[in-house]
């Protein structure tokens, strides 16, 4: 599958919501949509093209702008796929690809707990490697690693 | 067995050559009672007379020099370690009870039971995920109750201490007695803390 294949089935459905497909090493492309399209890519990726393995949900803050990436996997074409969307780092929250792939739950639950990025309609998003009632999203980059004194002030909920 | 003579004439104890009907027996209510007939004794009137007989020999021979040697070489000689492992340090936990250093030579047997121990161990990072957890094991070990911190991340947070998942320090959570230094410490630097910790409850007068 290349990029083209990508680009041929998912453009009927999404339109202009569809922002470009790009060759990527090592997958069949990587596909960048706008978020407002998301569920309706994640079940044409799953239902007309077949990668029904949800690999990996990361989440990258790049200061200016958030951007979450999915990581998929075909078994019948025996290739990864790789699907991003931008989100403005003032609102940044995308549709759950739970209900689609529900490998998505534990993944989008670190993202959000790690660079804050928030999954609407998630079926359980809570802390997963922080204790509950942690106050920070620690992997963004405006956090700065604190004394411990003072992080344990603010982080002591035990 | 000086307490004994303390008794009046008049309450003393029913011996084995009394006849009965002897005199009365002696009522535990009574103050200045310390030692009576065990066997005269009801079931609910035995630990107030044991209270007592103990307070009593206490109050003779000054306040705890007669038992808390025995308490505390018993205390010292059968330290119960928590048997849980956080990190690398449990390795050189584990193998410290092994054939090559044995620490049950010392008394000291891992128990898989909080309620069954009296040692904590804390081998490893402690994030702030397990903090609570760690809180509640050391509750659950009845007193008199000892802690180790056993390595640098235990100790002060190690290498992770300003990262924000990791507690800087077992003793921002638990009262640490002794600190092992390491990372992770050698077998020996875990025996070497056992054995500090043995002189400390030696020196135990609480």
């Amino acid at each position: 599958m290349q990029p083209d294949d990508l680009a041929n089935a998912l453009r009927p459905k999404l339109g202009p919501r569809l922002r470009a497909v790009e060759p990527f090493e090592g997958t069949a492309g990587r596909v960048r949509f706008d978020r407002t399209a998301a569920l309706d890519l994640f079940r044409a990726v799953r239902d007309d093209l077949g990668f029904g393995h949800l690999s990996m949900v990361a989440g990258i803050d790049w200061v200016d702008r958030r951007e979450v990436v999915y990581v998929v996997w075909s078994d019948a074409a025996r290739q990864y796929a790789i699907l991003s969307t931008d989100l403005p780092a003032d609102d940044a929250h995308v549709e759950s690809a739970s209900p689609v792939w529900p490998s998505a739950n534990w993944h989008e639950r670190e993202a959000w707990e790690m660079v804050d990025i928030g999954f609407d309609h998630h079926p359980d998003i809570r802390h997963l490697l922080m204790p509950d009632g942690y106050a920070f999203h620690p992997l963004l980059r405006s956090f700065k690693l604190h004394e411990p004194e003072e992080l344990e002030v603010k982080a002591r909920h035990v | 067995m000086a307490a004994v003579a303390a008794i009046p004439a008049s309450k003393a104890p029913v011996g084995a050559g009394a006849a009965l009907p002897g005199p009365p027996l002696p009522v535990v209510h009574e103050p200045g009672v310390p030692f009576l007939e065990i066997e005269s004794l009801r079931a609910k009137e035995f630990i107030p007379a044991a209270k007592e007989a103990l307070t009593s020999l206490v109050a003779e021979q000054g306040q705890s020099k007669l038992i808390r040697p025995v308490f505390n070489w018993a205390g010292r000689n059968s330290l119960f370690p928590l048997h849980w492992g956080l990190a690398c340090c449990a390795i050189e936990f584990a193998a410290a009870f092994g054939a090559r250093w044995d620490a049950e030579r010392f008394g000291v047997v891992p128990r898989s039971s909080p309620r069954q121990c009296d040692l904590l161990i804390v081998n490893g990072t402690v994030t702030w995920k397990v903090a609570h957890k760690l809180i509640t094991l050391y509750e659950q070990m009845p007193e008199p109750k000892w802690v180790i911190a056993m390595g640098n991340c235990a100790t002060g947070g190690g290498p992770f201490r300003t990262a924000y998942s990791v507690v800087p320090g077992v003793d921002k959570l638990v009262p640490v007695d002794v600190y092992i230094a390491g990372c992770p410490p050698r077998p020996e630097a875990m025996l070497d803390g056992i054995l500090r910790l043995e002189q400390l409850i030696r020196e135990r007068k609480e």
